[in-house]
C-alpha cells in the first residue's frame, strides 16, 4: 500500500518534471521564433501571440466568472484605434507611450460592458456582446472626424528602423504582454479573487447569498480581461500599420478567440493559449491554401459546432480526465457512509425548549411579494426572538422559500421591512446581508459543484476589502476553522471531493459548515430534515441544538412536524403569504387555523395525548 | 403630415414580414430555449433559393414560396437532428455558440454557391405601387405583407387548434411533465425547429423580390430578429409581432429622418437597451426562477 503511494508521488514528480521540461522548450521556441521562421510563419506567429493574449483575457471572464462573450475581439480593435487615433494625431511619440492608454481604454469600456452582466445572463448577455462589437464598428465606421471613417487610418512609421530590427520589437513586445496575461491569469487562479470569480461562475446568487460581492469581482475581472487585448491592439495597429473597420472588428476574430478557449479548455492556464497556437496556424492555411473568405468561415463555423458538440470541455481538461482515470484504475473512491457524524456524542437532550426571549433579532412587517399576477408574500409581519430556533411552516405554496429569499436578499420586496439587529436591511445587496450576519442554506443544496469541499467551506467571505482579493485562496488559518467546520458536521473525510459527487444529505451538512463559516448571528435553513435518513434528521437536530446552545439564532422552514415541534420555539405558520398563527408548538397545535390550513384534523385524533412531546407522533 | 404617415406605412409593412420571420425564432426559443443565431442566414439562404428558382425557371417568387416552405422544412429538420439537437442540456450560451456555427457555415456556403454579391429578384410587379390619395403602397411590400399574414393566421390556428400545436405548448411550458403525458419532446422539438424555419422561409422567398440579397446581410437579420424578440420578450408570438411592427416603424423613422446609416445601428441599440433595462420584454413576465437563479 504505502509502496504504491510512493510509487505515485515518484510518479507525478517524474510527470511533473517533463511537463515543466516541454513547456520551457516550447516557451523558448516562442521567444527565439523569429531565428528560425520564415515571412510567413513569422506572420503567423505574431498572429498567434496576439490571439493567445486575447484568449487568455477573455478566459477571465469566460474560463473562471462563466460569462461567454463574442466582444473580445471589439477591444483588440479598440487598442488599435487608440493608437492609430492618438499615434496620428502626435506621430512623434514613442508607441511604447500609447500601449498602456490604450490598454487602459479597452478595460474602461470592457468594464462598462461588465454593468450589463449586472442586470442580464447567459444567452442575453452573449447576444449583448454580439451587439457591443457591430456597435462599436458602426462607430468606428461613422464617427468620421475621428477615425476616419471606413477608410481607415494609416499608422505613422515606428520610431526604430524597420531594416535593422525587422519583426523583433513586435514580436519581443507580444510575447512579454503574453507572458503577463498568463502571469495574471495564474496569480488570479490562486487568490480570493479567483475563488470568487469561480463561485460566481458555479452559482451567482449562492456567491452572493455567502457575502461574494459579485459586481465587483466581475468589473475588475472585466477590466482585466481586456488589459492586455487592448494593449496587444496597439502592436497589431503598428504591425499592420493600418486600421480599418471591417477588418478590425470582424466578428471572425472574437470567434477564434472563443474558440481558443474551448478548445485549449475553458477555466485552464494554459489552454486558451494553446487553443489560439492551434487555431491561428489552422486560419493562415485556410487563407493561403484554401482560398481564405468562405472557406474560412466554414472552418470555423464548423469548428465551432462540432467543438461544442464534441469536446466541449477541451483538450486540457479532457487530457487531465484521461489521465486521471488511468491513474486511479482499480482503486475505490470514497463511499457515501457517514461513521464519522455517527461516531461524535450527541449533545445532551435537553429538559425543555429554548427559551423566547423579548429583544427580536430579526423583524420582518408587512413583506410584499408579487410574481406577475400571483400574490407569493402578502403582508408578511413576524420576528425571530434573539437565541431562539424559530420555525416557519405552511403548506406548499404558502411563500415560505420566498420570504427567504426576501430576507436573505435574493429577492427584493414590493414593499415591507426588515430588520436585523436593530438595521433595516431590505435595500441591501445579499453579500451586504451576508456581512451583517445571515447565512443561509437551500432547500436544493446549491454548493460549487466544481469546487472541492474545503474550497466551498472556505468561499464564504465575512466583509469586503480591496486587499482581500490578492490573499491566498485557502490561507493557514482559514483551512484551520474550515476544517474545524468539516469536523463539526462530520464530513472532514471528504474534504478534497468534488462538491457535485456528494450525496444529497452531505451536501447538505457541507452547505451548513460553509456558511458558519460566515459566523451569522442568523442561521436560515431552507428545509434542513428534507430528503435524507431519520438518522441523518436525527444528526441535524443536534447539530442545530449544539449551535443554539453556542449563541446562535435558527430560523427554519420545515415540513416535518416531529423534527420542527421537537426542536422550535417559537413556530410562526404561514398560509397565502401571511403569518396566521404564532406561538409555541404546544399552541400552535391547537390552534383551529392552523389546523384548518395546514396540519389538518386528523392531526389532532392521532396527538391528543401529546402535549408538546409531539416528536414521537407521526406528523401529518 | 404626409411625408410622416406614409413613412409609419412603409414601416408597418415592412413590419409584417420582419414579424413572420421572427415568429419562427421566439417559436424556437419558447419550446426549447435554444436562440438560433443562424435565423438570419437560413432567411438569406430561402432568399437565394427563391433567386435561383427565378432566375433557372422564371418562377414568380409568390409562387415559390409553398416550394421554399417544404424545402426550408428539410433543411430545418436536418440542420436540427445533425447539430442543434447535440447542443441541448448543455449551457445556454454553448447553444449560442452551435447556432451561430451554423450561420457562419450558412454564409460560407451560399458564398460558394451565389457568390459574396448582391442578387435581386426582378418580377413585373417589383416596381409598382398602389396609390390610395396622397399615399402609395409598393406592391411588393403589399403582397409580402399580405402572405405574412395568412401565414401567421395559420401559424396560430396550428399552435391553438391542432394536436401538435397542444404538444408545442405544452413542450415550451413544461418539458418534463409534457413528456410524463406522453408527449415525445425530442419529436415535437425537432418538429418546431423545422416549422420555425418553414415560416421564415416564406418570409425569405419575399425578402429577394423586396431588396438586394447578398451573404453577409445575415449579420443584419439576425440583429433585426432578435431586437423583435427582445422587445416582445423571447417566446411570444404576440410580442414577436408588436416588435416587428416596432422595429419596422423605427427604421423607417430612422432612415426618414436621421440618416440612412442609422437603421443598421438601431436593432443593436434596442438589444442593448432592452435587455438592460427591461429583460424580460415588453409582454414577457417576469417569473419566480428568473429572478432567483
Amino acid at each position: 500500500m504505502s509502496d504504491a503511494a510512493a510509487k505515485s508521488v515518484q510518479d507525478e514528480r517524474r510527470s511533473r518534471l517533463i511537463r515543466n521540461g516541454v513547456l520551457a522548450v516550447l516557451a523558448l521556441i516562442v521567444v527565439l521564433f523569429p531565428l528560425i521562421g520564415d515571412a510567413s510563419m513569422e506572420n503567423t506567429m505574431i498572429l498567434a501571440l496576439i490571439f493567445a493574449i486575447g484568449a487568455s483575457g477573455l478566459n477571465i471572464i469566460t474560463g473562471y466568472t462563466g460569462y461567454l462573450s463574442l466582444s473580445q475581439g471589439a477591444f483588440l480593435g479598440i487598442g488599435a484605434y487608440v493608437a492609430a487615433i492618438l499615434g496620428r494625431s502626435m506621430p512623434d511619440i514613442s508607441p511604447f507611450v500609447w500601449m498602456p492608454v490604450a490598454g487602459l481604454t479597452a478595460a474602461l469600456l470592457a468594464m462598462l460592458l461588465g454593468l450589463v452582466t449586472y442586470r442580464s445572463r447567459g444567452a442575453s448577455f452573449v447576444i449583448i456582446t454580439i451587439a457591443f462589437l457591430f456597435l462599436v464598428q458602426f462607430v468606428a465606421t461613422q464617427w468620421v472626424p475621428v477615425t476616419n471613417g471606413t477608410a481607415g487610418i494609416t499608422f505613422p512609421l515606428p520610431t526604430w528602423s524597420n531594416a535593422v530590427w525587422g519583426n523583433w520589437p513586435f514580436h519581443l513586445v507580444l510575447v512579454g504582454l503574453l507572458a503577463l496575461s498568463i502571469l495574471v491569469s495564474w496569480w488570479i487562479r490562486r487568490t480570493k479573487f479567483g475563488t470568487g470569480l469561480i463561485a460566481i461562475r458555479e452559482d451567482e446568487g449562492k456567491a452572493g447569498s455567502v457575502g461574494i460581492n459579485a459586481p465587483i469581482y466581475k468589473l475588475l475581472a472585466f477590466g482585466l480581461s481586456a488589459l492586455f487585448v487592448g494593449m496587444a491592439g496597439t502592436v497589431y495597429g503598428y504591425y499592420l500599420s493600418f486600421v480599418d473597420p471591417i477588418g478590425m472588428f470582424s466578428i471572425l476574430n472574437s470567434v477564434i478567440i472563443v474558440l481558443a478557449i474551448i478548445l485549449g479548455g475553458r477555466g485552464t492556464l494554459l489552454g486558451p493559449v494553446l487553443g489560439a497556437f492551434i487555431l491561428v496556424p489552422v486560419d493562415a492555411f485556410a487563407n493561403n491554401y484554401l482560398g481564405g473568405g468562405n472557406i474560412r468561415l466554414l472552418v470555423f463555423g464548423g469548428l465551432l459546432v462540432l467543438l461544442v458538440v464534441l469536446l466541449p470541455k477541451g483538450i486540457i481538461p479532457t487530457v487531465q480526465l484521461l489521465l486521471e482515470k488511468r491513474r486511479t484504475k482499480g482503486t475505490v473512491g470514497l463511499t457515501g457512509s457517514i461513521t464519522a457524524l455517527a461516531d461524535r456524542p450527541l449533545p445532551p437532550p435537553r429538559e425543555k425548549l429554548a427559551p423566547v426571549g423579548d429583544t427580536m433579532l430579526l423583524q420582518v412587517t408587512g413583506l410584499e411579494k408579487s410574481f406577475g399576477a400571483l400574490k407569493a408574500v402578502d403582508g408578511c409581519t413576524f420576528g425571530v426572538p434573539e437565541g431562539s430556533i424559530t420555525a416557519l411552516i405552511g403548506p406548499n405554496g404558502s411563500g415560505k422559500t420566498t420570504v427567504f429569499n426576501l430576507i436573505s436578499g435574493l429577492m427584493t420586496p414590493d414593499a415591507g421591512e426588515i430588520v436585523l439587529d436593530g438595521e433595516r436591511i431590505e435595500g441591501l445587496a445579499p453579500w451586504g446581508r451576508a456581512h451583517r450576519g445571515i447565512g443561509r442554506t437551500f432547500q436544493m443544496t446549491r454548493l460549487f459543484r466544481e469546487m472541492t469541499v474545503l474550497e466551498n467551506v472556505v468561499a464564504p467571505l465575512r466583509d469586503f476589502q480591496f486587499r482581500q482579493l490578492g490573499l491566498g485562496a485557502v490561507s493557514g488559518s482559514e483551512a484551520e476553522k474550515a476544517e474545524e467546520f468539516l469536523e463539526f458536521v462530520g464530513m472532514q473525510a471528504y474534504r478534497d471531493a468534488r462538491a457535485g459527487s456528494l450525496s444529497y444529505g452531505q451536501q447538505k451538512l457541507v452547505e451548513l459548515a460553509q456558511i458558519l463559516v460566515l459566523d451569522p448571528k442568523l442561521i436560515m435553513l431552507d428545509e434542513p430534515a428534507g430528503g435524507i435518513n431519520p438518522t441523518l434528521i436525527e444528526r441535524m437536530g443536534g447539530l442545530i441544538r449544539e449551535l443554539n446552545d453556542q449563541g446562535k439564532t435558527f430560523l427554519l422552514v420545515e415540513h416535518n412536524m416531529p423534527f420542527v415541534l421537537g426542536l422550535c420555539n417559537p413556530v410562526r405558520v404561514l398560509a397565502r403569504g401571511q403569518v396566521i398563527a404564532e406561538g409555541s408548538p404546544a399552541e400552535i397545535q391547537k390552534d383551529p387555523l392552523v389546523l384548518d390550513a395546514y396540519l389538518g384534523d386528523d392531526y389532532m385524533l392521532e396527538n391528543r395525548s401529546g402535549d408538546g412531546a409531539a416528536a414521537k407522533g407521526e406528523g401529518r | 403630415m404626409i411625408a410622416l404617415t406614409q413613412t409609419l406605412i412603409l414601416g408597418v409593412l415592412a413590419g409584417a414580414v420582419y414579424a413572420l420571420m421572427a415568429s419562427g425564432l421566439t417559436l424556437i426559443f419558447g419550446v426549447m430555449r435554444v436562440i438560433n443565431i443562424a435565423h438570419g442566414a437560413f432567411a438569406v439562404l430561402a432568399a437565394f433559393l427563391t433567386y435561383s428558382l427565378w432566375s433557372a425557371f422564371g418562377l414568380d417568387p409568390l409562387l415559390a414560396i409553398p416550394f421554399i416552405m417544404v424545402v426550408m422544412f428539410g433543411i430545418g429538420w436536418v440542420v436540427y437532428q445533425g447539430a442543434v439537437r447535440h447542443s441541448r442540456g448543455s449551457h445556454v450560451s454553448m447553444t449560442v455558440l452551435v447556432t451561430f456555427g451554423i450561420a457562419l457555415v450558412l454564409e460560407g456556403v451560399m458564398g460558394i454557391i451565389w457568390g459574396n454579391r448582391s442578387a435581386s429578384i426582378r418580377t413585373d410587379y417589383t416596381d409598382a405601387s398602389v396609390e390610395v390619395g396622397p399615399f402609395f403602397f409598393p406592391q411588393v411590400q403589399l403582397l409580402a405583407a399580405a402572405i405574412a399574414v395568412v401565414v401567421l393566421i395559420a401559424l396560430y390556428f396550428l399552435l391553438n387548434k391542432t394536436w401538435l400545436g397542444r404538444a408545442i405548448r405544452a413542450a415550451s411550458v413544461n418539458e418534463s411533465g409534457a413528456l410524463l403525458v406522453g408527449v415525445s419532446v425530442a419529436a415535437v422539438a425537432a418538429l418546431t425547429f423545422a416549422i420555425g424555419i418553414a415560416t421564415l422561409g416564406a418570409g425569405g422567398a419575399m425578402l429577394g423580390a423586396i431588396q438586394p440579397i447578398v451573404p453577409g446581410t445575415h449579420y443584419q437579420w439576425i440583429a433585426r430578429l432578435l431586437a423583435i424578440i427582445v422587445l416582445g420578450g423571447f417566446g411570444s408570438l404576440p410580442g414577436a409581432v408588436i416588435g416587428a411592427m416596432i422595429i419596422g416603424v423605427t427604421e423607417m423613422l430612422a432612415t426618414t429622418y436621421v440618416g440612412s446609416a442609422w437603421p443598421v445601428a438601431v436593432p443593436f441599440l434596442i438589444i442593448f437597451i432592452v435587455l438592460i433595462v427591461r429583460p424580460q420584454g415588453i409582454m414577457g413576465a417576469r417569473l419566480r426562477e428568473d429572478l432567483v437563479s
